[in-house]
């Protein structure tokens, strides 16, 4: 017992540390020696979610983010990861589409934040950079999303952003979904203007709101 | 002297102040808009402008006259599609509303460290742009001569289309004749490794991976980096632009471990020579101020983000400090409020001298700015921003001599020739062909190293 409490510790841990070597092969190891996928899982998020508050506290940075995501996606392609996961997907706090909206190319944001709703147990959808008011609303129809995410890097996005609204509006479905946006250059007016439900600055503070819109925090 | 030419010896003068560490008789306005900016101004097709540069003068012509600036208002532009376009970039790509973008893209696989490391040049040439330049192949030799070719003709006309305009309006307004792009462009190892070669993602794992060899990749890229920059003349008023992209994401541990040594030195080994600077901090470089203080003297540091007191503080008798007014009050406040704003500023920056006036960023769309606004800011840094005590010394004074560095390794490639090893190849070609072959080698080592800036 108080071997495997250790091994829970270090998992969490090493991931805090960003070991990627050392989480793959104490996962690894445990998995083998009979750890639940699951529980597995709960560990690794633990750790994503300490290196989130290092985040925050400025003593970690995106490119650490952007490391932990990898870690995570490491831990899931593990053989005993993948054969739990086809097997049980059901326990999602909720599915959102993401994309970065037309005339922006931009996508580290983007693929930081649905890294991070994956690691929160949110099912994400990633409609790519540059996405049109039409695919945004195809977006919708077709995967029925709790949430939409409109991710973009620069000031002209605001308008893109707006369009996008516009259209869920007139297809009907914007009230079927709730709406963040992301993005450095945003403000309470710009997101006012655009019709969105919230919007954030960055990522961690997105995947925050977006348990907060669906009532799981 | 025409009005034109004593206004020009006016701007001259004040920012040759500034570099010559003397307080000018006013805060010297360094105002100049991206070519975007100017063709939604003149209400141009964006995409048509950028195909076409030339089109763009008498929208140029029509904002120089609107809006005060000391330098050229009009920027010009570093991207251009048709080059891009021949040699079909995967990292500058136009995206649907006409603007050039640079999507995140891998340049440089984990396993070709070792190459890079060993043979730097070769690498890029061999590996990295046919990646990210599919036109560029080759497996298909005399195609990818023939876009070659083309793409480097086509850069030619549009920078010399645009570099035409400016100097126009350089002679008919009487600018002063050194804009941001005027003098050397580079960037950091780290950034340039960062950017199009590993790309952002990249980047990030291999400094938990590998960092040793991160560390190793930033030397042996140094001499390319280096010799990149370099200004065509040297003058206490040439600059190099380097703006700098990675430090803000990255862990002050990592930046002093990776980042910082090769791009020091950098700035050492230029300072050594008597050429500096202008860095742009993108983002928030507020945990940085003290390592960007032991940069060489007269570096000018252009501020996103960060507080101007603080800023002025620590670092402003020893480098020239410019940017951090938002350029976003442009559109979200009123004339009145921009102009209160910028007054703030110009009592927080100005004193002492060492102080040139820009915005944090340059805006993106000409409807991200109020140009009543604009012009009130600009107008206003010109009649505020005066000196009581001009051609007094300012802060501290650069001396070359202070800055001694090793000097970095050669350029040594198969691709690259000096005349000495062209000679030697070819020991039956005359010494008249000297400047002449010598310019077109460097010619074809900064066309080929912009395409991965």
């Amino acid at each position: 017992m108080k071997n495997l409490i250790t091994v829970e510790d270090l998992i969490i841990k090493s991931v805090e540390e960003l070991d990627e070597e050392k989480v793959i092969r104490l996962a690894s190891k445990a998995l083998k020696a009979g750890m639940e996928p699951l529980f597995l899982l709960d560990l690794i998020k633990e750790g994503v979610k300490r290196v989130g508050k290092l985040y925050e506290d400025q003593k970690y940075f995106i490119a650490d983010l952007i490391m932990a995501g990898l870690i995570f996606k490491e831990v899931l392609e593990l053989e005993e990861m993948k054969v739990q996961f086809r097997r049980r997907n059901s326990k999602i706090l909720g599915r959102v589409i993401v994309g970065t909206v037309k005339g922006d190319l931009h996508d580290i944001g983007k693929d930081i934040f649905k890294g991070l709703m994956e690691v929160n147990g949110f099912e994400a959808v990633d409609l790519g950079v540059d996405v049109s008011k039409e695919v945004f609303a195809q977006g919708v129809i077709k995967y029925k999303p709790d949430i939409v995410g409109l991710s973009g890097v620069l000031t002209s996005t605001i308008d893109s952003m707006k369009e996008i609204v516009d259209t869920l509006v007139d297809a009907g479905v914007r009230n079927d979904v709730k709406i963040i946006l992301g993005g450095s250059h945003l403000t309470k007016e710009a997101c006012d203007y655009i019709g969105a439900d919230c919007y954030a600055n960055d990522a961690s503070a997105g995947v925050k709101l977006c348990k907060q819109m669906l009532g799981k925090i | 002297m025409t009005d034109v030419k004593a206004l020009q010896q006016e701007r001259i003068s004040i920012y040759h102040d500034v570099y010559d560490d003397k307080i000018p008789k006013r805060v010297p306005v360094n105002i100049s808009l991206p070519f975007e900016v100017i063709a939604q101004f003149g209400g141009l097709d964006l995409c048509e402008a950028q195909w076409n540069p030339a089109i763009i003068e008498e929208a140029v012509d029509k904002i120089c006259q609107t809006v005060y600036s000391d330098v050229c208002v009009f920027m010009g532009s570093f991207r251009y599609p048709s080059f891009y376009q021949i040699l079909k970039s995967q990292s500058f790509q136009m995206a649907s509303n006409g603007f050039i973008q640079h999507p995140e893209v891998t340049g440089m696989l984990p396993e070709d460290y070792d190459y890079l490391i060993e043979k730097p040049y070769d690498c890029l040439l061999e590996r990295v742009i046919p990646r990210q330049y599919k036109a560029f192949n080759p497996d298909d030799p005399i195609n990818c001569a023939i876009n070659f070719a083309k793409s480097i003709l086509a850069f030619n006309n549009d920078f010399m289309q645009s570099g035409m305009i400016i100097n126009k309006m350089e002679e008919k307004y009487g600018y002063y004749p050194g804009g941001l792009l005027s003098g050397g462009f580079t960037e950091a190892p780290f950034d340039f490794l960062s950017d199009q070669l590993r790309g952002f993602k990249g980047i990030s794992m291999d400094i938990r991976r590998m960092p040793e060899k991160v560390a190793a990749a930033c030397d042996a890229l140094y001499p390319i980096v280096f010799k990149m920059g370099l200004p065509p003349i040297i003058s206490n008023y040439t600059q190099v632009f380097i703006p700098l992209h990675m430090p803000p994401f990255m862990r002050e541990k990592d930046f002093a471990k990776l980042y910082w040594p090769s791009f020091k030195r950098l700035l050492d080994e230029y300072a050594s020579m008597g050429i500096h600077c202008t860095i742009f901090c993108e983002h928030d470089w507020t945990r940085y101020l003290d390592y960007l203080y032991e940069l060489p003297t007269d570096t000018t540091l252009w501020f996103e983000y960060g507080d101007p007191k603080l800023i002025k503080e620590k670092l402003g008798k020893k480098h020239i400090i410019t940017g951090l007014y938002p350029v976003m009050n442009l559109k979200t406040k009123t004339k009145e409020q921009c102009v209160e704003e910028v007054k703030r500023y110009i009592d927080i920056l100005a004193p002492g001298g060492k102080y040139i006036f820009n915005f944090d960023k340059s805006p993106l769309l000409f409807s991200d700015i109020k140009l009543e606004c604009l012009c009130a800011v600009a107008e206003t840094v010109r009649d505020y921003a005066v000196y009581s005590n001009a051609g007094e010394t300012a802060g501290m004074v650069f001396n070359k001599a202070d800055y001694k560095v090793e000097p970095s390794r050669n350029l040594e490639s198969k691709y690259y020739k000096t005349w000495e090893q062209y000679k030697a190849l070819n020991p039956e070609v005359s010494d008249f062909g000297r400047p002449k072959l010598q310019n077109l080698e460097e010619t074809i080592f900064h066309y080929l190293m912009f395409l991965l800036v």
